[in-house]
């Protein structure tokens, strides 16, 4: 299957006042098209540099990143911000709506930034919501009149609008009660049926159970296949 | 992005903030109507003079000459010969009376003029015609209106009145023509102003050949004062006026120089609006600066995210460059409305004060004017906005959506 993501020893060493921090130390993972992989870590453990990288957010320090055989280490901030409006879709913890704008205009608003006509905007939006399952009645809410599983839930519909090859989720579950999370989790999983490529981060082991594949972080580093085998077996051990 | 994108995108911005808009653009707003008001009111007054006067009659010299023995048309014409800088003198007679038509009666002030009066002011005439050659030899009791004094005599100032007679001093005198305006810039709301040929006026009404004021009208083109001085000198010399009686006996001046004075009030003037402006519009300008700051600091996870959805550093940039703009904008449209109102209020004031009671200014607000105040705040939209949307631009997007 073709590859949408690889990374190869990807570094990312954050300079500040109080020194270095090596948040990234050689990260390598591949990502099939339509595949839903699962990052998942503890705190501090690198989910979010990984992902602000991935989503050209962010350059690494060293390594090379290719998104669909693009590689995006070498783009300029313009560059960056094309492949953003048109191959990548993020979906944050905190949602990051605008409050006073309404469902239609926040699903619509990554096509303003690549360039789609008018004329097709409504339509796609509505697709989106469609996909995501929000009920039209709430389309012309303004977005803070929602709740929190539907605002993630117009949120995933954003991420979805301009049809990406890829959509990035960082903790899209980790200002939501399980209830909720469940459901939000359920359209991921549909989306994956679609046949969308996904990477989802997060440190909830239930989240992950949604996923075709699980990888670890710790400290800046992917665990090995031996040392998650031997991760696996440790977590038998312990129930 | 495309520009439609971006209007929607600053229009929901400024109507999201519209307190705040509508306070900071208050510096502009008085900026603008400061410059309008200015530039209304010295179109209005220009406007005036010119309507009073005419053009041409910035060549207009008045000259009286006050010498023990009075003079006579004679004195006119070896004048105007020695004189070169005029292309026309022409002798006036002065004299005042009661004029009344069947009801109604008003003080006169009565100009006795040769024909050449009128080619040399380049009379306009409403209705009738000018005196005839002919008038002037018999001293024909024809007279000239101009409209202010139709509408005192017959109520209405567009009557049809050619035809008609005036009575003056006992004799009655026939209208002959009316002109749109007398060229007096001090005519009383009360009294009327009558043309009439010099023989007609010297016999009948001032009872002498005597020359009242003489009227020169210099070369298109001359020097104003240096006509003045020259004439002076001139009429020092021929009738022995000494240095020390020349001011009061000797009153030389052109029309010029009245002119020159209104603009320099004028310019004293719009001096004073120029730096009322100049200081709203660099305080207004710093407000809106401060706003638009306070602005990116509010929606850094705004931006953020929109850098996120593919927002390139230059749509950012345009984004908030447009909301200040769009700002001073609509702050200086404001200001041009407002403006306008100020400038008929002191067009009020200033008028009876600097024209005298019978004229009106009404203030003037052409296209270029409001382009001009456009442009300005288009200007200062751009200078002091470039500085936060750069500012904007340029927050780094991890960090900025991270930004609680
Ligand atoms: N801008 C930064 N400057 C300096 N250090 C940073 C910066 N961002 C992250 N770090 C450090 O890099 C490490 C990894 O951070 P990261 O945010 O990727 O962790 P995370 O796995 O997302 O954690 P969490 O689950 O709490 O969100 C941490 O030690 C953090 O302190
Ligand atoms: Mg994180």
């Amino acid at each position: 299957m073709a590859k949408v993501l690889d990374v190869i020893n990807v570094h990312r060493i954050y300079e500040s006042a109080a020194g270095y921090t090596h948040a990234l130390r050689g990260v390598s993972l591949q990502v099939s098209r339509g595949e839903f992989l699962c990052v998942m870590g503890p705190s501090g453990s690198g989910k979010s540099t990984l992902m602000n990288i991935l989503g050209g957010l962010d350059r690494p320090t060293s390594g090379t990143y290719k998104l669909e055989g693009l590689d995006v280490s070498e783009l300029t901030d313009d560059e960056l911000a094309e492949l953003r409006a048109s191959r990548l879709g993020f979906v944050f913890q905190s949602f990051n709506l605008l409050p006073r704008a309404t469902v239609m205009r926040n699903v619509q608003l990554p096509l303003v930034y690549c360039d789609v006509p008018r004329s097709e905007r409504v339509e796609r939006a509505v697709k989106a919501l469609h996909a995501v399952g929000l009920p039209p009645d709430y389309y012309d809410h303004r977005s803070n009149e929602l709740s929190g599983g539907q605002m993630q839930r117009v949120a995933i519909a954003r991420a979805l609008v301009n049809d990406p090859a890829l959509i990035l989720a960082d903790e899209p579950t980790g200002n939501l009660d399980s209830a909720t999370s469940e459901m939000v989790m359920e359209t991921f999983s549909k989306l994956r049926a679609r046949g969308k490529t996904i990477v989802l981060i997060t440190h909830d082991p239930e989240v992950c159970e949604w996923a075709d594949r699980t990888v670890h972080i710790r400290d800046g580093k992917l665990l090995t296949d031996e040392e998650e085998h031997a991760l696996h077996a440790s977590e038998r051990g312990n129930t | 992005m495309k520009v439609r994108d971006l209007a929607v995108e600053t229009w929901s911005a400024l109507d999201a903030n519209r307190g705040r808009s509508a306070l900071t653009v208050l510096g502009i707003v008085i900026g603008i109507s400061a410059v309008i008001a200015m530039t209304a009111l010295i179109g209005g007054i220009n406007k005036a003079l010119v309507g009073e006067l005419g053009l041409s009659q910035a060549q207009l010299v008045y000259i009286t000459v006050n010498t023990g023995k009075p003079l006579t048309y004679d004195d006119v014409d070896k004048m105007s010969q020695n004189l070169t800088d005029y292309d026309y003198m022409v002798a006036t007679s002065m004299g005042s009376g009661e004029a009344t038509t069947g009801t109604k009666k008003a003080s006169a002030n009565i100009t006795g003029v040769k024909p050449a009066y009128f080619k040399a002011m380049a009379t306009k005439f409403v209705q009738g015609r000018a005196f005839t050659d002919a008038e002037e030899g018999k001293g024909s009791l024809v007279v000239i209106l101009d409209k202010n004094s139709v509408k005192t005599l017959f109520g209405d100032a567009d009557a049809e009145v050619v035809g008609k007679t005036i009575t003056l001093n006992n004799n009655e005198y026939s209208i002959v023509g009316v002109t749109e305006s007398s060229g007096e810039m001090y005519a009383g709301a009360d009294s009327v102003s009558l043309l009439m040929p010099f023989s007609t006026a010297a016999t009948r009404v001032v009872g002498n050949q005597e020359v009242g004021t003489i009227m020169g009208f210099a070369h298109e083109g001359s020097n104003m004062e240096s006509v003045v001085k020259k004439t002076k000198d001139y009429i020092a010399a021929t009738y022995n006026i000494p240095e020390s009686e020349r001011e009061e006996n000797m009153y030389v001046y052109s029309m010029q120089s009245m002119i020159d004075q209104v603009n320099a009030t004028m310019g004293a003037f719009s001096l004073l609006m120029s730096a009322v402006a100049g200081v709203s519009l660099l305080v207004g300008g710093i407000g809106i600066m401060n706003m638009m700051l306070t602005n990116v600091t509010e929606r850094i996870r705004e931006i953020g995210l929109r850098k996120a959805l593919g927002a390139r550093r230059s749509d950012i940039t345009r984004q908030f460059m447009l909301e200040s703009v769009l700002l001073c904008v609509s702050g200086g449209l404001f200001g041009v409305l407002l403006g306008y109102l100020g400038a008929l209020f002191l067009a009020v004031i200033a008028g009876g004060a600097l024209m005298g009671e019978s004229t009106r200014i009404t203030p003037v607000v052409d296209l270029s004017t409001v382009l001009m105040a456009t442009g300005i705040c288009v200007f200062i939209g751009v200078l002091f906005g470039w500085y936060p949307a750069r500012r904007a631009a340029r927050l780094d997007p991890v960090e900025s959506l991270h930004y609680q």
